[in-house]
């Protein structure tokens, strides 16, 4: 039995259609909305059933909450999956939707709230016993305050904004002389950025990882935690690729941050899909809590792949009051799996975003491959949402193999009309830095040069064969291809020009 | 020696001068960078050729769209290729420095906003002005030091890729 009968997802691109399938499978009607902008997009026509919500600025429709419920009753849907990022982690949508009488595929209403700023993460944390950075759990007053403390704990520390997210007022000090400069910046960032300029102290990891727990909960307080993901290649606090189990944690190091995440979730009550994530230094082997995500990761995926689990059902069956059909002794890790973003920005211009048609489009397949793609061949990448089109997947027996189905893959896959992160990948996935799991948050920052000399050079030689086929008459030589011909004039079936066709093809040859 | 401007499917524009100095040899210049490319002759399958560059073989093959693979694994889509006269005495590394200040427009849209006039200097990276296409605004800066001897456009007009906007002395 379906636990519901028609869901909307309230999401766009490869999220909605990721949840759409797996609406689909489990037998239920999946409910579309979209915007001007999204009109012709595949999540649209991949739906059942499809409603507007208003103007592409995502502040008028993916972000409209009213619109949202209107277009849910308008459909008679009886729950609704937010995805990520838009109002996913957005207590008041939550509010609406069961307002509404429909449920809602996540944590509820008063577990959302229950979080509200980051220091308040880590005090719930603390009281858990999860592993937290050393400071205190007090907003800073001035800047005396912060010396005396910062020199309390030791340098390198972090100044963060208790009230931020995306990374923004978080700034690294390394000795005294910059703390007075940096406390006044952070607060400044933070001020116009959420409208609150509490900032906080905490120690900063040594070559930071940034590691994560799938924390999976029901609403009768039983947790499992399917195994971590390491997602340290970033650019701005922005993770690029993805990959579980990490490569730079022990067994017992594993066992420690599973039992604390649930620790966690059991003090919030938490319920359905949440991640919890960490920074983790692998020179004083520490585990330094950031916060929790209350919703589906965009890299979920390669949990599924190492669990056989899937995610997005689970959580639509745990939101419908399912109990967990799992125990944590019952998971295992199996291989291992690597996710790439494909991201529609050009990594050799500071990753600017890039918007257009697709014009050439091939999509890779095979033995460890998965794409969860939100376009194809002529669809438009608005330049209003988040510049991820496609995520690229995949998995090997061992992180050698994994690896060596990424950069097959990558080759495999080819998006013409827009620049993306794949020539980056492709130079990352040749790195032996890489093999060896030895980088840190700071990898792309750092090698940026080496990237972007490489990746213009490979453009400038293919550029110097292109004028020179060009300068041979070489395109003009290009045989085209033979074409079928079709006549339905001459009253014939087209069924013998087919068989006589066949029949001569100089391209049998068995 | 031949100069060649080259435009990418996603709006990059390379000003490459060329020479066949051989029937199997091309010398190419992009930018301050020299390429040998040796031709090998066509391959063994329909609309493949072989080249070499570096001691590197590239195996390419021509789609019917035109689309270039290069060793199964890399692509370039170009939007057009046009040839820069060149008249005898002229030698081509002086029209390589004046075409460099010929500012040519990325992408199809509408010229919303000039922040430069004629006779102004501009500093590397100045945004000269603003195109906008699909409702994004696109800010086009200059890519070299100089003085803008031409403004080509007028604010609201439509421009096409590869429309050559502003030039720069």
């Amino acid at each position: 039995m379906p636990p519901f009968n028609k869901v909307l997802v309230a999401n766009r691109g490869e999220i909605a259609i990721r949840v759409m399938k797996a609406v689909k499978e489990m037998g239920m009607k999946a409910v579309a909305v979209y915007s001007d902008a999204d009109k012709y997009s595949p999540h649209v026509k991949y739906a059942d059933e499809a409603y507007w919500i208003g103007p592409p600025p995502a502040l008028e429709s993916y972000l409209n909450i009213e619109r949202i419920i209107d277009a849910a009753e308008k459909a008679h849907a009886d729950a609704v999956h937010p995805g990520y990022g838009f109002l996913s982690e957005n207590a008041s949508f939550v509010e609406a939707v069961e307002k509404a009488g429909m449920v809602f595929i996540g944590p509820s209403a008063s577990v959302m709230n229950r979080i509200k700023d980051k220091l308040e993460g880590k005090m719930i944390a603390r009281k858990a016993g999860v592993p937290t950075s050393p400071g205190p759990l007090t907003p800073i007053e001035n800047v005396d305050e912060a010396l005396k403390i910062a020199g309390e704990i030791g340098y390198p520390i972090m100044l963060k904004a208790a009230g931020g997210g995306a990374g923004v007022g978080i700034i690294k000090v390394d000795n005294p002389s910059e703390l007075a400069e940096a406390f006044e910046r952070s607060k400044r960032l933070a001020y116009s950025a959420f409208g609150r300029a509490e900032i906080y102290i905490e120690k900063a990891a040594i070559k930071p990882k940034h590691i994560e727990t799938q924390l999976i909960g029901d609403k009768y307080g039983n947790y499992v935690v399917s195994f971590e993901r390491e997602c340290t290649i970033q650019r701005r606090n922005q993770k690029l690729i993805e990959e579980a189990p990490s490569p730079s944690i022990k067994e017992e190091e594993r066992k420690e941050i599973i039992e604390a995440s649930i620790r966690f979730g059991k003090e919030i009550n938490y319920f359905t899909l949440g991640t919890m994530e960490f920074v983790f230094s692998p020179v004083t082997r520490e585990f330094y809590f950031l916060e929790i995500n209350k919703r589906v990761q965009v890299e979920h995926t390669v949990t599924e792949f190492i669990t056989g689990i899937d995610l997005v059902k689970l959580q639509i069956r745990l939101a419908a009051g399912e109990y967990l059909p799992f125990s944590q002794e019952d998971l295992k890790i199996r291989g291992h799996a690597i996710q790439f973003r494909i991201n529609a920005e050009d990594p050799l211009n500071n990753f600017t975003p890039q918007s257009g048609y697709i014009t050439y489009y091939k999509e890779p397949t095979g033995p460890g491959v998965r794409v969860d793609s939100g376009i194809e061949l002529g669809s438009w990448v608005p330049p209003y949402y988040d510049p991820l089109v496609s995520k690229l997947i995949v998995y090997g027996q061992s992180r050698d193999y994994a690896i060596q189905v990424g950069l097959r893959a990558l080759n495999d896959y080819k998006i013409g009309g827009v620049k993306t992160t794949i020539p980056l990948y492709k130079l990352i996935l040749q790195d032996p830095d890489f093999w060896e799991g030895n980088f840190t948050t700071a990898y792309i920052s750092e090698k940026a040069e080496y990237f972007t000399t490489k990746l213009k050079e490979e453009q400038e030689i293919q550029i110097a064969i292109a004028i020179s086929i060009y300068n041979r008459g070489l395109m003009k030589k290009k045989k085209t291809e033979q074409k079928v011909p079709i006549s339905t004039s001459n009253g014939k079936s087209n069924w013998k020009t087919y068989g006589i066709i066949f029949q001569s093809s100089p391209r049998v040859l068995w | 020696m031949r100069l060649f401007r080259l435009y990418s499917e996603l709006g990059d524009m390379y000003l490459v001068s060329y020479e066949q100095s051989n029937n199997s040899l091309d010398k190419i210049k992009i930018g301050d960078k020299n390429y040998e490319v040796k031709y090998l002759g066509s391959g063994n399958r329909e609309n493949e050729y072989l080249f070499e560059i570096n001691g590197k073989k590239y195996y390419v093959f021509i789609e019917s769209d035109g689309t270039l693979i290069f060793n199964h694994q890399d692509f370039l889509r170009l939007d057009k290729v046009t040839e820069i006269p060149i008249k005898g005495e002229e030698r081509v590394e002086e029209i390589i420095r004046g075409k460099e200040g010929e500012i040519v427009s990325p992408l199809f849209g509408r010229v919303v906003k000039i922040r430069v006039k004629e006779g102004d200097a501009v500093n590397k990276g100045q945004p000269l002005l603003s195109i906008e296409a699909m409702k994004a605004e696109t800010v086009i800066s200059s890519p070299i030091g100089g003085i803008v001897q031409k403004i080509l456009i007028k604010e609201g007009q439509g421009v096409k890729k590869g429309d050559i906007l502003v030039v720069i002395k």
